[in-house]
């Protein structure tokens, strides 16, 4: 059993197979993401091969694009300025031998060699995205890193589900009990998340390692997962009447109450190095997004417009939060820098809920009833390229990016 | 001391309410449906052949499902189905609203007259706010409920919570009559 479970995150979390890194030439970054004007890079993708060859083309071509920083030029047709060329041959194992070429200076700069299960074949895929994204940029691509969701299935229920970062390769980790929040921890290898069993709230763990669940927190009242940092999990509960905000360690030890009001305080999310929790609260009369010390002490109100906003994600890099606002009678993803400058509206159409960033912040992941039933969409930080991966027919919610995992 | 202060503003709220009562209109008794809940289970382990063929659920939730409430109902004796009636709240609120009095005095002299009845009391919210938020504010709304009871005399010890949100909805079309519907705190007899 155990054995098994090790085999399958073996498969569906790392997928570590043979890779040879043959020409790793590059020096040069194509593109500089940082700059406020980003051009895009002229690439073409060829391949050789089985049908499989089709499967990686694609997923490279759909990663890759989504990022838009490339223009995808024709094989045959001049303007290119990188090509990448995929040989792929199936046997027993897929293996694919490409290569990277700099065609203003007429040099191959890359070369490399995956093989493994064909099972992995979307894996290699993401992980060629994540070369070539690495190539042009200098920075790590997010294409192997993982989100997880609920997903609603009839009677009322739902699952804890993971699946690829496109909506490929979902799995349900979590079915009992009724699940709402839940986060990631920032080393990737568990999530903390809420359950209602037995008429009762309370706090979980599930470990990636074994595939196995730990109950840890519960009290009587509402107990809700908030976020992760390093060895301290923030979360809410009401044990003494009303939502405050607590912290405890990742094992359930020294939990500390950190606010105390007679309103409600839940959504406790820690900055990414740790220094600050933000939270919303309706101590100011209406739900608003704070930002408190990790003691607790210097709370100050963030979110200003309108009159209900919720849902605080923060940025990688610790200047931007991403939070649910409440305008014309629908819900939209914003974004606000942490000292209450640069409001922006993100979503426009439908209702839009639960932001969270890609681990490089070039992304966010929400869910949206804009085109029917409220599933999951990823979209770009400037607003564009939303993209819905999850089934249309298919009730989904509560995106929770993962952190990278190696 | 909270408590007291609390109870203190309550009274004076029924006082108040006392004399601007408005004329309360009962709502319709909602079909109540029962069911009782699967053990806690987790899925462990997912066998290697099991991972590319798990197909995400495509079902939506049915409105009669997504009502169903999670643990057994005692059922209450013959008249109690028309006591124990669905407190409503406002939008984003968790105050005792003038109409919900009446329900709730209801309520509290059934419970005087019947000790052993026992109640667990559901806070439930519309689809509009956020997860986390609605379950927050359903808690308020039970404990609200929960805290008008006490205030006229019912032990706590006989009234329980629970919040399930916007998880649980008795109505599904996205309209102010429904939403109405929804943002209640809504009574299980749990013992008679």
């Amino acid at each position: 059993m155990r054995k098994n479970s090790r085999l399958l995150i073996f498969i569906f979390l790392s997928v570590i197979f043979n890779f040879a890194s043959l020409t790793d030439s590059y020096a040069r970054v194509y593109i500089d993401i940082t700059s406020p004007a980003i051009r895009k890079l002229p690439l073409s993708i060829s391949v050789t091969g089985p049908v499989e060859a089709k499967e990686i083309e694609g997923t490279v071509k759909n990663d890759l694009e989504f990022t838009g920083i490339f223009s995808f030029v024709d094989q045959d047709v001049p303007g290119a300025e990188v090509t990448a060329h995929l040989e792929v041959s199936v046997s027993d194992e897929v293996t694919v031998l490409w290569s990277v070429t700099d065609l203003i200076e007429n040099k191959e700069v890359f070369r490399k060699k995956y093989s493994s299960s064909p099972k992995s074949v979307r894996a290699i895929a993401h992980s060629i995205s994540n070369d070539i994204y690495n190539i042009i940029t200098g920075k790590d691509g997010i294409f192997r890193t993982k989100i997880s969701c609920l997903i609603h299935s009839g009677a009322g229920s739902r699952g804890l589900y993971l699946m690829d970062w496109d909506g490929f390769n979902p799995i349900k980790i979590v079915s009992a009990g009724l699940t709402s929040s839940h986060t990631w921890s920032d080393d990737g290898r568990f999530l903390i998340y809420s359950s209602e069993r037995n008429r009762q709230w309370s706090i979980y763990r599930f470990d990636l390692e074994d595939f196995g669940e730990t109950p840890l927190y519960s009290s009587p009242g509402l107990n809700l997962a908030g976020s992760v940092s390093r060895n301290t999990v923030a979360f809410s509960s009401s044990r003494d009447g009303s939502a405050e905000i607590y912290i405890m360690d990742t094992d359930g030890r020294n939990v500390k109450k950190l606010t105390k009001s007679f309103g409600i305080d839940i959504s406790p999310v820690f900055s990414p190095d740790g220094a600050k929790i933000a939270f919303v609260s309706d101590r100011g009369g209406t739900p608003q997004i704070y930002i408190m010390d990790p003691d607790g002490s210097n709370a100050r109100r963030i979110t200003f417009e309108g009159s209900y906003n919720t849902s605080p994600a923060w940025s990688p890099d610790g200047n931007w939060l991403a939070f649910v606002g409440r305008k014309d009678g629908k819900n939209q993803v914003f974004m606000i820098k942490f000292d209450a400058t640069g409001l922006r509206q993100l979503t426009f159409a439908g209702n839009n809920e639960s932001p969270s960033f890609s681990p490089d912040g070039m992304f966010l992941a929400f869910d949206s009833d804009r085109d029917g039933q409220t599933g999951i969409f990823v979209i770009r930080i400037n607003g564009e390229e939303a993209r819905r991966i999850t089934p249309k027919n298919t009730r989904a919610t509560s995106p929770r990016w993962s952190p990278d995992i190696k | 001391m909270k408590k007291i202060s609390l109870s203190i503003l309550m009274i004076s709220l029924m006082f108040f309410a006392a004399g601007c009562a408005k004329k309360y209109v009962a709502p319709p008794p909602e079909p109540k449906k029962e069911t009782v809940k699967e053990a806690p289970k987790t899925e462990k382990a997912v066998p290697k052949e099991e991972v590319k063929e798990v197909i995400v659920p495509a079902e939506k939730i049915r409105e009669s499902d997504a009502a169903k409430k999670e643990a057994p109902e005692v059922p209450a004796p013959e008249d109690a189905s028309a006591i124990f009636r669905d407190a409503l709240f406002d939008y984003d609120k968790y105050d005792i609203r003038n109409d919900a009095r009446p329900v709730l005095d209801k309520i509290a002299s059934y419970l005087k007259k019947n000790t052993k009845v026992k109640t667990l009391i559901e806070g439930h919210c519309d689809e509009r706010g956020t997860n986390d938020y609605n379950l927050a504010l359903g808690e308020k709304r039970a404990k609200a409920a929960k805290d008008y009871l006490v205030s006229l005399g019912i032990s706590a010890a006989r009234l329980s919570t629970i919040t399930y949100g916007e998880e649980k909805p008795v109505c599904t079309d996205h309209d102010e009559s429904c939403w109405q519907k929804n943002r209640r705190a809504h009574f299980v007899v749990t013992e008679k």
